[in-house]
């Protein structure tokens, strides 16, 4: 514990290191004495979470908790500039503090880490110890989650999200202004929510919102500027433009900060958004094994040249990644939950007729995509729109990752 | 009386839509449902949004109680923005 003097005053070395903000005039010493006495909490150590951590453990906020209970993929590495090759399998908040300890030496401030999933049973004992809460999470149950937390326990939250080109920055519940609920009373449904595993981000743009959380917080904390409080930040990446939406103010008849809440503890989130509180996606299980064929299986077909069509269902961008030889592109848009062209149809209608494929010897068309989950719904649409074809369609389980795993070592995984 | 406004899709609307920017044919005076109505006949993929989206005027959000009243003028800008969740 730091004694009463030395949060009231600044040491010799603080002054050396933070003389550069401290000269500004609304700054000043009180404003690192704001950073020095405070306590922020950072939920999610990814794309967001990196660069929040990294400026505000570099200005001086005295506390920096560090929030999550997921471990370091290689596959983050582009974004996540905390991390690198050797944390790989760590968990990312100890990643972010021992990078923060070696890159940032700022050996004046104290990183808290909290490896753990926040849920309803945990999220007010973690929150009501900070004096801000930065949302950097990755999925809607969590941000329900903590705006319903900040609101019952009366703390700010700094809510930024990044997707493709795309981010968002506000803050919510400060100084009466509104909160998500106010903004988005409903969840989305789940399944237009697209998270960085399948929609893809530009490392950038996590770091632009992430670096603008930072700034909101340190305007919050010393009381400078004016905050993105009841104003949505809205950034495009693609053309480098920022838009600031005003927003509407508190919302009298909001569920959780209005003048009569029917939320007055926190909810099971998973439940109310339909989803889980992580950007991993569930495996999907829509069909019978009847329609489905095993990677290794499907490899004995190539090997004797049995007569097929492979319909590789992932978008063109990933398929310049990688593919199986011989197959037919037929992109399906997640979204639409529609493929994008119905050429297909005679393409396959015509190698029918070249193969002699009848009702009793059908064609089969196999369906792949990268992890076998897409594909499942294409094979429940084909069997409608290919009803009229002497086909059998099926689906190659587990997509490229189990051809990756169980056929082909060399093929790459993405 | 009727005006042409410019609309501009963010985020999911713009994959749904396909565009980022499109003009559109609305009343210039009509209610915050009238107004979404308009929007989600002519573009009918963003109906699977489920009205989980935002829509500002000249960057002003517009309020989401059915009735009230949306005043436009030629040339204003309509923006659709769901919410971001990643990071």
């Amino acid at each position: 514990m730091k004694d009463d003097y030395a949060m009231a005053h600044l040491s010799n070395a603080e002054v050396a290191r933070y003389g550069r903000q401290l000269i500004l005039e609304d700054f000043a010493v009180k404003g690192q004495l704001a950073l020095k006495n405070a306590s922020v909490l950072i939920v999610g150590c990814g794309g967001l979470g990196c660069p929040t951590a990294s400026y505000l453990s570099a200005a001086g906020v005295g506390i920096l908790g560090l929030v999550d209970y997921d471990c370091v993929e290689i596959n983050n590495l582009h974004r996540q500039v905390l991390h690198d090759e050797e944390k790989v399998g760590m968990n990312k908040a100890l990643s972010i503090a021992a990078s923060l300890k070696k890159q940032v030496l700022n050996s004046l401030i104290e990183t808290r880490t909290h490896e753990i999933l926040l849920n309803k049973d945990n999220a007010m004992g973690v929150i009501s110890t900070y004096d801000i809460v930065v949302d950097c999470s990755d999925n809607v149950p969590t941000r329900y989650l903590l705006n319903d937390a900040c609101v019952l326990l009366n703390k700010p939250l700094v809510s930024g999200s990044a997707l493709r080109y795309d981010g968002q920055l506000t803050v919510y519940h400060s100084d009466g202004g509104p909160c998500y609920r106010c903004i988005f009373p409903k969840p989305p449904p789940p399944y237009t929510v697209a998270n960085c595993s399948d929609g893809g981000v530009l490392g950038m743009v996590p770091g632009i919102i992430g670096t603008l959380q930072a700034l909101e917080v340190v305007k919050l904390l010393t009381k400078t500027g004016d905050t993105l409080r009841g104003k949505l930040m809205i950034f495009d990446g693609a053309s480098s433009s920022f838009r600031k939406i005003k927003l509407r103010e508190r919302r009298e008849d909001c569920s959780v900060c209005g003048r009569c809440p029917t939320i007055t503890e926190l909810q099971d989130y998973e439940l109310l958004c339909g989803a889980s509180a992580n950007d991993k996606d569930a495996d999907v299980d829509l069909l019978d094994e009847f329609d489905r064929v095993e990677v290794k299986e499907y490899k004995r077909i190539v090997d004797v040249s049995s007569p097929h069509i492979l319909l590789d269902v992932r978008p063109k961008a990933e398929v310049s990644i990688c593919v199986i030889p011989g197959s037919i592109n037929l992109p399906f848009n997640s979204l639409t939950r529609q493929v994008c062209d119905e050429s297909y149809v005679g393409q396959i209608s015509e190698r029918c007729v070249e193969c002699n494929s009848s009702p009793d010897q059908p064609l089969p068309v196999f369906v792949v995509c990268r992890r076998g989950n897409d594909s499942q719904i294409v094979v429940e649409t084909l069997k409608k729109t290919l009803e009229q074809l002497p086909v059998v369609v099926k689906d190659l389980k587990g997509g490229l990752h189990a051809w990756a795993s169980d056929v082909d070592p060399e093929f790459p995984v993405y | 009386m009727g005006c042409e406004v410019r609309v501009v899709f963010f985020a999911a609307a713009k994959e749904l839509v396909g565009c980022r920017e499109a003009s559109l044919s609305v009343p210039s005076r009509l209610s915050f449902s009238e107004l979404k109505d308009i929007l989600l006949e002519k573009y009918e993929a963003l109906k699977i949004l489920e009205s989980n989206f935002i829509l500002a005027k000249n960057q002003e959000y517009l309020d989401f109680e059915g009735d009230a009243l949306v005043v436009f003028k030629s040339g204003d800008e309509l923006a659709v923005i769901p919410p971001i969740s990643g990071g």
